[in-house]
Formats: structure tokens, C-alpha cells, sequence
């Protein structure tokens, strides 16, 4: 037996009661000895001795088999039998180099996540849904918005069958589905000026929009194919599939840890969200912009198009673009109106 | 239990032989916690997630085993494996969740009443799961809260006090709070609390004058900042870099306000139940941590956060178990030598993972 002594506190089997002790130990046995009289409280065989994963900054206790237990004083003292694996996680968590490596590295495999894998994930699992699956989505959440912000249409029934006769010429000349491709207009205060695509194929427009535009037939043309381009790359469905897929990832990856969640993953899940968003309305311009050259029109109708939804913004608030491009969830109108101006067709 | 001595005389002080009088210790390193942090996520990250029920536990162990009351340390006692299946269950049934709710979100609605009325009993299963793991010297705690105690305190009182403008919020908070530690026992010694609406009341009223006094300032910067943005804007059409500053500092003022405002209540709040709660002839507590301190902490903390882009959080994070730990004060008895564990074995994490992935908080602040 070593001469050896660690100095520590043996704690009963399920009771509050502890004593101060030393704990000496040899190749097959440990020895718990009285702290004044050296006398011997316990002796066990190594083999009947539980360690826990060694932590830094933890005391490696020794738990017996009967529940009792020896915490050494000393929480850097690691005992000589412990096999290399234990301490393997221990050793990771002190090397310096992997440290540093984790603080280089976590930010990237994050982005790339996030920006690359889960992307990717979704467009794979949306091809995966069902037409029926859509379907009920679109319309469960028409309901949803049309008792929250809309409200039926004001506008004249005429005015409405030319939009749609021009709407179902559109189709024709795009081979598109008018089953599924479906134009609805609505009057609505909260989204004022607007027109959006829900997943399923349905386009609504709002009276405002369509009162904003009404000298303007080909900028609203526009607009609608804007929308038709959301529907055909299935934005709705992306959109929300990234969403869930993300929460899911950053819930796995950070489950535990509050308060990283709340300051910095709460602002930046929203962010991606937004991000996703801006590329999909980029998309969607160069496919409303594609078409409109194909189907013999101006790609400057789209520049108007947005021009005016501008001005319009312009006269309710004057905002600084150059900040709230990040906040907003499409690129700037300038950027757009430029892209669309000096649209090549390849 | 009354230990049999001859100081057995006088009903309440006279009986107590105090043995140990101090502040709770917290014995853990920003640097050693950055390591484990670091590298536990990683992992987590290269396993595809698997690996952070193991940083769970070394993360609560590394917290719980550097807190210590005259000496002894707390001890966290779940496997990885337990908190694996419970995570693993949880994800599940979030997975099912958030799918119903984006893609058919009528019955997703349904779903989310459901989880109502589940609520009481996600929070009881976590709490006892909890309290079961976390043991000091060798004696185990409990929690033996019951669903319909659970339901009123933590779903029917906060509704009604939605109806009455909020007047029963304090109340409704006191409930909560005193229903979470009520039911706590340590080994076969159960915990008595005794917490007074008045001070909810009076914590409330003080969080509400912080509140108005706070955002007559910050509307004042909002204010001269929504000005400075029309300026600049009026004069370039390009980036300027005052157009960036100026929302930053109304962000940090906003943080400010918010760290500021939940700092007075939490740190009135905990104070009161420290001192209203005793475990009888085995320990008692006193809290007194000051509002003034623990905002500037909490401030502080978001802010280096925010600045090294998440880098400061475990120093962050052991700052605030420090402060927490050396604004309490136990005062141990003679009985605390006599208490038996009683706490039976099997418990499923699973509630306490969906909990987590919920976002449900029930931190025993």
C-alpha cells in the first residue's frame, strides 16, 4: 500500500451524514482511514469503485457500491486507475488548440448549416409533399389571414373581369394550370398597396394595389408574374419548411443554453428567416422579368411596378433605406428596380 | 424528527443549535467553462446534435458540483443517456408540432390547447425530474406538486388575471412561486414556505415606477435618435455610418431598459422567498442581492455577449452564478446531520427535455 493520502470527505449511504478522511489506494484496493486515529473506516476493491467522467474543475469522486461516497479535496486530483477513455472528453475540453479550433470552427459549420444544408434539406422535402398536403396548407392559411387582415373586395365587377381575363390569357401563353393557378382580390387596410402567393397556387391582390395601378396594366402584369414565380418555385412551402427545419437545428444544437438562445440565436433565426426571404423575392423577380421578355412585354414594366409601390411608400413615411435593408424581408427597391432595368436575357 | 437534546426547551430559536452560518460558494473559472463550452458544442455540432445531451450534463455538473454550502458541493446526478431519450422524445413530438402549426395551422390551434392542458403536467414531470437529480452531501431533493395545483397556478390564475386588468397578476405570480417551492423536499425533510402577497404587490408597483421612469428616458433618445436618422438621411443617398450607430445605441438602451426592469423584480422577488422559506431544525436562507447590482451585472453580461458575438457567454454565465451564490446565506442546523435520502429510482427526463424545447421557463431563480 502507498504511503500516499488524499485528504477528502466520505459521505454515508443515503443519509447527511459525511466524516473527514483520507483515502489511500493501491493497485486492487482503496483504504478510507480515520482522519485523527488512522483508523480504517472502509476498504473496498477498485473494482467495485464507479468514477464519473472526470470534468475540469470537478473533484473526481469515488462512488462504492453500498452508495457511499469520497469526494477528494483536492478537485485536480484524478486517480491513477482510471482508464484512458474516461478522461478522454476531459482532455478535449483542456486542449488549447481544439479550443481554438472550436471557436474558428463553430461559426462556420453553422453557417453552413443554416445557410447550406437546411436550405438544400428543404427544397428535398418539399418535393416530397404531397399536392393535397399544399393544397389544405394554402387554404388553411387563407382562412387564418382572411380573418386577420382582409376583408372582401370594393372593386367594380368590371374592373375585376378584365384583371382576370388578362390574368387567364397569361396562363395560356405560360402553360400553366388555371386550376391551380387561381387570381383573388380583396380589400385590405393592413396590407394597403400589395398583392402575395400562398402555396397552393392562390395570387391575392389587394383593391389598394390594384387602384395604385390602374393606368398602369403591364406594371401590374408584372406583379402578377412576380407572384406566379413564387408559386412555381414553391416559396411558401421552402419558406416554411426552412423555418421549422432551423428552430429544430438550433433547439438540437443549443437546447440548453438560455441565455446564448434569447441574445444572439433570437435575432439571428429571424435574420435567416428574412435572408431566405430576400433571395426568394430575388428569384421571383427574375422569373416575373424572364417571362414578361418571353411573352414579348418590357422587362422595364417590372421596374414601374416597383417604382410605384415606392412612391406610394415614400408618401406615407420617409425611410432610410441603407439600415433597413437588413431589417427588411425584400432587397431594396432601388436594387430591384436596377436589376430589372438592366436586365440581359442569357 | 426533533433531535433528542437538552436544549429542547423554547418553542422556536432555543431549539435551533446552528452548526454552520455562511454564503453559499461558487468555485467556478470563466476560462476552465469556456473550454468546456466550446468544445462541447462542437461536438455537438460534428455528432449532429447527439453529443449535447452529454454536454447537458457536464455543463449542469461543472454548475452544481462548483456550488458549494459549508464546504459540500451540490451534485447533478442524470446520465447523458436519460437526457438523450428524453431529448430525443421531445424532438419528436416538437418536429410533430411545429409541422401542424406551419402547414395546417387551423389544426394547429387545436394542437396548441391541447398543449394547454398538457402544460401542468410537462411542468411537474420536469421539476421532479429535476429535483431528483440534484443532490447535496449524500440526501436527494423531491418535488410532489400534483396536475390540478399545477393547473390553477400555472394556467387558470394567469388567465383570470388577464380579466381582471392584470390586478391578480401579483397574486397569480405569488401562487406560482409558492407552489414551485412548496413541494420541495430535501430527503425526508419537506420545505415550509411562506410567501405574502403584499410583497408581490409592492415588487410589482416598484417594477412599474422603474418601468415608466425607464421609458420616459429611453423615448427621449428613440426620440433625438429618430431626429438624427431624418438628417443624415435628408443629405446622402449612401451608407453612413451614423445611420448604423444610432439604432445600435436605441438596441442598447432598449436592452438596458429591459435588464434594468426584470433586475428589480427578479432580485425583490428572490429575496423574499430566501428568507420566507426554511427547511425546520435543518437549514434556513437569507437573500440579498441588491437590484442596482444585479442590473448592471445582467447589462453588462447581454452586452458582452452581443459585442464578442456570443464569445462572453460562459464568462457571463459564471459571473451571475458568483453574484447569485454570494447573495446567499444558509444556516445550517443540527438536524441537517440526521436527514435520510428517500428517493426512489427510475424518472424519465422526458418531460424536462420538453420543457427545454418548448421554451417553457421554470427556473427556481
Amino acid at each position: 500500500m502507498s504511503k500516499h493520502y488524499i485528504k477528502g470527505c466520505y459521505y454515508y449511504p443515503n443519509s447527511s451524514q459525511h466524516q473527514q478522511c483520507f483515502a489511500a489506494s493501491n493497485k486492487s484496493q482503496i483504504q478510507l482511514v480515520d482522519s485523527q486515529q488512522r483508523n480504517t473506516l472502509l476498504s473496498v476493491l477498485i473494482t467495485e469503485c464507479q468514477i464519473e467522467s472526470p470534468l475540469p474543475g470537478v473533484a473526481s469522486e469515488l462512488n462504492f457500491a453500498g452508495g457511499g461516497r469520497f469526494v477528494p479535496e483536492d478537485i485536480n486530483h484524478r486517480w491513477a486507475f482510471t482508464h484512458t477513455k474516461t478522461g478522454m472528453s476531459e482532455r478535449l475540453e483542456k486542449s488549447k488548440p481544439l479550443i481554438l479550433a472550436s471557436v474558428i470552427l463553430i461559426p462556420l459549420l453553422l453557417w453552413f448549416i443554416l445557410y447550406r444544408g437546411i436550405p438544400a434539406i428543404a427544397v428535398y422535402s418539399v418535393s416530397l409533399a404531397s399536392p393535397a398536403t399544399v393544397e389544405a396548407m394554402g387554404n388553411q392559411s387563407l382562412k387564418v389571414i382572411e380573418k386577420v387582415a382582409l376583408a372582401p373586395s370594393q372593386l367594380p365587377d368590371e374592373t375585376q373581369n378584365n384583371i382576370q381575363q388578362q390574368w387567364q390569357q397569361m396562363l395560356d401563353e405560360l402553360n400553366l394550370d388555371s386550376t391551380i393557378f387561381r387570381l383573388s382580390f380583396y380589400q385590405s387596410d393592413y396590407f394597403a398597396a400589395n398583392a402575395f402567393a400562398l402555396p397552393h397556387g392562390r395570387v391575392i391582390v389587394t383593391d389598394e394595389l390594384v387602384t395604385l395601378l390602374k393606368d398602369k396594366p403591364d406594371a401590374l402584369r408584372a406583379i402578377l408574374l412576380h407572384e406566379i414565380g413564387h408559386v412555381e418555385y414553391q416559396h411558401g412551402i421552402r419558406l416554411a419548411a426552412q423555418a421549422t427545419a432551423s428552430t429544430i437545428v438550433l433547439a438540437v444544437i443549443f437546447g440548453d443554453l438560455e441565455g446564448i438562445t434569447e441574445v444572439v440565436l433570437g435575432s439571428s433565426s429571424s435574420f435567416l428567416q428574412q435572408a431566405f426571404s430576400r433571395d426568394m423575392e430575388r428569384e421571383a423577380d427574375k422569373y416575373a422579368i424572364e417571362k414578361l421578355i418571353a411573352l414579348g412585354y418590357s422587362n422595364n414594366d417590372f421596374a414601374d411596378a416597383i417604382q410605384a409601390l415606392q412612391n406610394k411608400l415614400d408618401e406615407q413615411a420617409q425611410l432610410d433605406d441603407s439600415w433597413f435593408k437588413y431589417l427588411s424581408t425584400h432587397p431594396s427597391s432601388q436594387e430591384r428596380i436596377d436589376f430589372a432595368r438592366q436586365y440581359t436575357p442569357q | 424528527m426533533e433531535p433528542s437534546t437538552d436544549f429542547n426547551e423554547s418553542t422556536t430559536n432555543g431549539s435551533k443549535q446552528s452548526i454552520f452560518q455562511g454564503r453559499v460558494q461558487f468555485g467556478g473559472q470563466a476560462g476552465e467553462f469556456f473550454g468546456i463550452w466550446s468544445v462541447n458544442i462542437l461536438l455537438s455540432i460534428l455528432t449532429l446534435g447527439i453529443y449535447s445531451a452529454w454536454a447537458k450534463v457536464r455543463t449542469y455538473r461543472y454548475f452544481y458540483s462548483n456550488t458549494r454550502i459549508d464546504g459540500h458541493s451540490f451534485d447533478y446526478l442524470a446520465t447523458p443517456i436519460q437526457i438523450l431519450k428524453g431529448r430525443i422524445l421531445a424532438i419528436i413530438a416538437f418536429i410533430i408540432y411545429s409541422l401542424v402549426v406551419q402547414f395546417l395551422p387551423v389544426i394547429g390551434l387545436l394542437f396548441a390547447l391541447g398543449f394547454l392542458f398538457s402544460m401542468p403536467w410537462i411542468i411537474n414531470q420536469g421539476l421532479r425530474f429535476n429535483l431528483r437529480m440534484t443532490r447535496h452531501r449524500n440526501v436527494r431533493f423531491a418535488f410532489a406538486g400534483n396536475y390540478g395545483d399545477a393547473l390553477v397556478n400555472f394556467v387558470l390564475l394567469p388567465i383570470a388575471s388577464v380579466f381582471t386588468f392584470y390586478l391578480l397578476l401579483p397574486y397569480a405570480l405569488k401562487r406560482i412561486d409558492q407552489y414551485l417551492h412548496e413541494n420541495i423536499s430535501y430527503g425526508n425533510k419537506p420545505i415550509n414556505v411562506n410567501l405574502k402577497g403584499a410583497t408581490y404587490y409592492m415588487a410589482a408597483l416598484i417594477t412599474i415606477g422603474v418601468a415608466i421612469g425607464g421609458l420616459v428616458i429611453f423615448s427621449i433618445f428613440a426620440g433625438l435618435g429618430g431626429v438624427a436618422i431624418n438628417l443624415t438621411s435628408f443629405d446622402t443617398d449612401n451608407f453612413n455610418i451614423s445611420t448604423l450607430i444610432i439604432p445600435l445605441l436605441i438596441a442598447a438602451l432598449y436592452v438596458a431598459f429591459l435588464t434594468i426592469v426584470r433586475a428589480v423584480y427578479v432580485s425583490i422577488i428572490r429575496n423574499h422567498i430566501f428568507d420566507s422559506s426554511e427547511f425546520e431544525d435543518v437549514a434556513s436562507f437569507k437573500s440579498d442581492l441588491k437590484p442596482v447590482e444585479y442590473a448592471v451585472l445582467l447589462f453588462t453580461n447581454a452586452l458582452a455577449i452581443i459585442f464578442t458575438l456570443g464569445l462572453a457567454y460562459p464568462w457571463a454565465k459564471i459571473r451571475r452564478a458568483r453574484l447569485l451564490a454570494m447573495a446567499t446565506e444558509v444556516t445550517i442546523y443540527e438536524g441537517a446531520l440526521a436527514i435520510i435520502d428517500t428517493v426512489e429510482e427510475q424518472q424519465s427526463s422526458f418531460a424536462e427535455e420538453a420543457a427545454n424545447v418548448f421554451d417553457i421557463d421554470i427556473s427556481l431563480t
